[in-house]
């Protein structure tokens, strides 16, 4: 049975099912940003490392033509403090240095802020290339430089740095939006996905939970089905249609063990009566117990007849029950009651052993006539100065029923198809479908029937039926009562 | 008292009349629904049987026309089906009563009176009942024969009271599990044979006149005269 409560979201289909798929999608939607932001990262490399160029170009050939004169630093000065307006316009100043070393690598020439020996010293401790601009740390920045370079013919070296925090800023900026928009996608996507899959299979478990409902007692009630033709709904549709099948089946059996009850009760009904009333008739001894033996011959036919169709239908799970709330501890002390007397005049001890008020929720009639061909089973087959136990156990589903005695125990051919109908003892005088019958029973209402020989000798029959569900509407069970 | 009985099944039928008229009643016999109906409009009956397999029509439907009818006798159906209608459960708490087949005789005797005793409105519930020179105490839970205190369980004083209540006519073994066990069981061992015996054993003492006989292969009767 399907248990709705106690099942943690955790390991429901639909979180799993969300888990996975918001995985992929925040696994798919990174790498794209990924690539991105590497794209954009070296577009603005690209950009300023061509301003860089350009500009180290300009100020190499503004330092080559101005005469090396008094005017020389103030003339490039002023031109490198242009190119650094220039860049810097939207940033605060020092992003950008100008720089010109000597052949000998002192400092010639310093446009930036502070003295520019730091610079120097971090551009002369990294390797430079000529064409292109090259990232270097200087101490006391904690953003690295481009710096682009340019030797001029004097012998001296022309370089040109600007700072990188404003592109690092950029694309810190652009990852920490991203990051902040991804979150929210993606803790959206998985609500989303989360919702919609758990409805879709609150359907399904919808289906489930009906389709287990519908057993032996209401082969008629149907899968709800939704007005969608998606697959969940398509599945309903087949589990219908599927138990419509088997509802035909089940009605098809109906009908032929009816009828046949019918044709063959209704001659038994002509003969019993013409017996009973030559009986009447018949005032000589011989004579009336020939009748009175024909009428008991024709009685345990008429039983024969109900078991076999009983035992029929319950092996096609096509038993039809009437169920009703059964006190079965009551039951089980007024049966012991009734057989209590007969047992001991055969020379048998009962004993019956039950904690407390046990209820089922099951087809009276049937569960009385099963309890009485257990109590019948024992007291035709166990010998004289044995003891029957009858024990109720109930955990927190089943009930069982369980009749131990100490006797021979069951013949080992017997016991392998006990539960199979048409099998006796050798000393038995019944038509050995009173255990099928039992199993027929247990197994109509859900449960089981089991039997074993026990080591210390005497055979054990334990009927197991489910506990009655809470919150079942149900009529009281027919109590024992003196209505005449 | 006039009986309808409704049953398409030639030999139960003669049976059944033959068995009914003995019994002391005025017995009309209908072999279909058709007929049960023409009969019914024409007569008044006190009590009707009816089968449930008519030929013609459904044995409920016709219960329920001749309802409609005007129809207010009480009504023992008589089933060869397996399982009870719940239509027929309907009935059986409107009042009727239904019986399987097949059935032994004196049940169907003991289910019609049954059915006539629930009908007749002065059904005053004694407190004591008396059959011969043996005396239940219902209040009391006491039986006594002769003046002699009676030592019964409270199982034999229930079985006793059926027994006298039905004193002069036959029960049978499943009568007896139904009204005295509330169950309708037919074991094949001599469970209720037992009980029987023991309380013979009580209610008949040496030198008395034996009360309790056993009408064989029928059940058993507590003499009332």
């Amino acid at each position: 049975m399907y248990s709705k409560t106690a099942k943690p979201v955790m390991r429901s289909a639909a979180w799993r099912i969300s888990l996975w798929a918001t995985l992929a999608f925040a696994f798919g939607t990174m790498m794209v940003f990924v690539f991105l932001h590497r794209f954009v990262a070296s577009d603005i490399q690209r950009r300023s490392d061509a301003w860089l160029s350009g500009e180290v170009e300009v100020l190499s050939d503004v330092a080559e033509r101005t005469p090396k004169d008094a005017l020389y630093g103030r003339v490039v000065g002023e031109v490198a403090e242009l190119a650094s307006r220039e860049a810097g316009a939207n940033s605060p100043a020092n992003s950008v240095f100008f720089l010109q070393a000597g052949s000998d690598g002192a400092l010639k020439l310093w446009v930036g802020a502070g003295d520019g020996q730091a610079n120097l010293k971090a551009i002369l401790s990294t390797p430079m290339a000529q064409d292109h601009p090259t990232d270097v740390r200087v101490q006391g920045f904690s953003f690295p430089f481009r710096v682009a370079s340019k030797r001029i013919h004097d012998g001296s070296e022309v370089y040109l740095g600007l700072s990188e925090r404003d592109q690092l800023r950029i694309l810190r900026n652009l990852r920490l939006r991203f990051f902040v928009l991804w979150m929210l996608i993606v803790l959206l996507g998985f609500a989303i996905v989360f919702f919609t899959s758990r409805r879709m299979l609150s359907h399904v478990r919808n289906i489930t939970e009906a389709a287990s409902r519908i057993g032996h007692s209401d082969i008629d009630s149907r899968v709800p089905t939704t007005s969608r033709n998606d697959e969940v709904s398509q599945l309903a549709h087949t589990l219908n249609r599927m138990l419509d099948r088997i509802e035909n089946s089940m009605h098809q059996l109906h009908t032929i063990t009816d009828s046949l009850a019918h044709d063959l009760r209704s001659p038994l009904t002509a003969i019993r009566g013409k017996l009973e009333m030559s009986l009447s008739a018949a005032a000589d001894g011989e004579r009336a117990e020939a009748v009175v033996s024909a009428i008991d011959e024709l009685d345990r036919l008429a039983d024969f007849l109900n078991k076999s169709l009983d035992v029929a239908e319950a092996k096609a799970d096509a038993l039809r029950l009437t169920r009703t709330e059964i006190d079965l501890d009551g039951l089980l002390k007024a049966m012991v009651e009734l057989y209590e007397p007969s047992m001991s005049e055969k020379g048998l001890k009962v004993k019956l052993r039950y904690l407390g008020a046990v209820k089922v929720f099951a087809d009276a009639a049937l569960l009385h006539r099963m309890i009485a061909n257990l109590l019948d089973n024992e007291l035709k087959h166990v010998p004289a100065s044995c003891t029957v136990t009858i024990e109720l156990r109930s955990d927190e589903e089943t009930v069982s029923l369980v009749v131990t005695d100490n006797g021979p125990g069951f013949e080992s051919d017997v016991l392998a198809h006990l539960f199979e109908g048409r099998v006796k003892g050798r000393h038995s005088d019944g038509h050995g479908l009173g255990m099928a019958f039992v199993d027929a029973v247990a197994r109509a209402h859900g449960g089981t029937a089991e039997a074993s020989n026990l080591e210390s000798g005497g055979a054990r029959i334990v009927v197991s039926l489910p506990m009655a569900a809470p919150g079942y509407d149900s009529s009281p069970a027919p109590a024992a009562s003196i209505a005449n | 008292m006039r009986l309808l009985l409704v049953e398409d099944e030639m030999d139960i039928q003669s049976f059944l009349v033959r068995s009914l008229e003995e019994a002391g009643y005025q017995v009309e016999a209908a072999p279909d629904g058709r007929t049960a109906e023409r009969l019914a409009a024409e007569e008044t009956f006190e009590i009707l049987i009816v089968d449930l397999g008519l030929p013609d029509q459904d044995g409920i439907g016709l219960i329920l026309r001749l309802r409609a009818m005007g129809v207010r006798a009480p009504v023992l159906i008589l089933s060869a089906r397996r399982s009870i209608d719940d239509r027929v459960r309907g009935l059986e708490q409107g009042g009727d009563d239904y019986l399987t087949k097949p059935f032994a005789l004196a049940e169907l005797l003991a289910r019609l009176r049954n059915l006539l005793k629930r009908n007749s409105p002065a059904a005053a519930d004694a407190t004591r009942l008396r059959v011969m020179d043996l005396e239940l105490d219902l209040l009391r839970r006491e039986a006594s024969r002769g003046g002699q205190i009676l030592q019964l369980t409270q199982q034999e004083f229930v079985l006793l009271e059926y027994l006298c209540r039905n004193a002069g006519r036959v029960v049978t073994r499943s009568m007896i599990l139904d009204k005295v066990w509330g169950m309708r069981i037919q074991p094949d061992t001599n469970v209720v044979d037992v009980h029987i015996y023991r309380l013979r054993g009580k209610v008949d003492g040496v030198g008395q006149q034996p009360l309790i006989r056993t009408m064989r292969g029928v059940g058993y009767v507590l003499k009332d005269r």
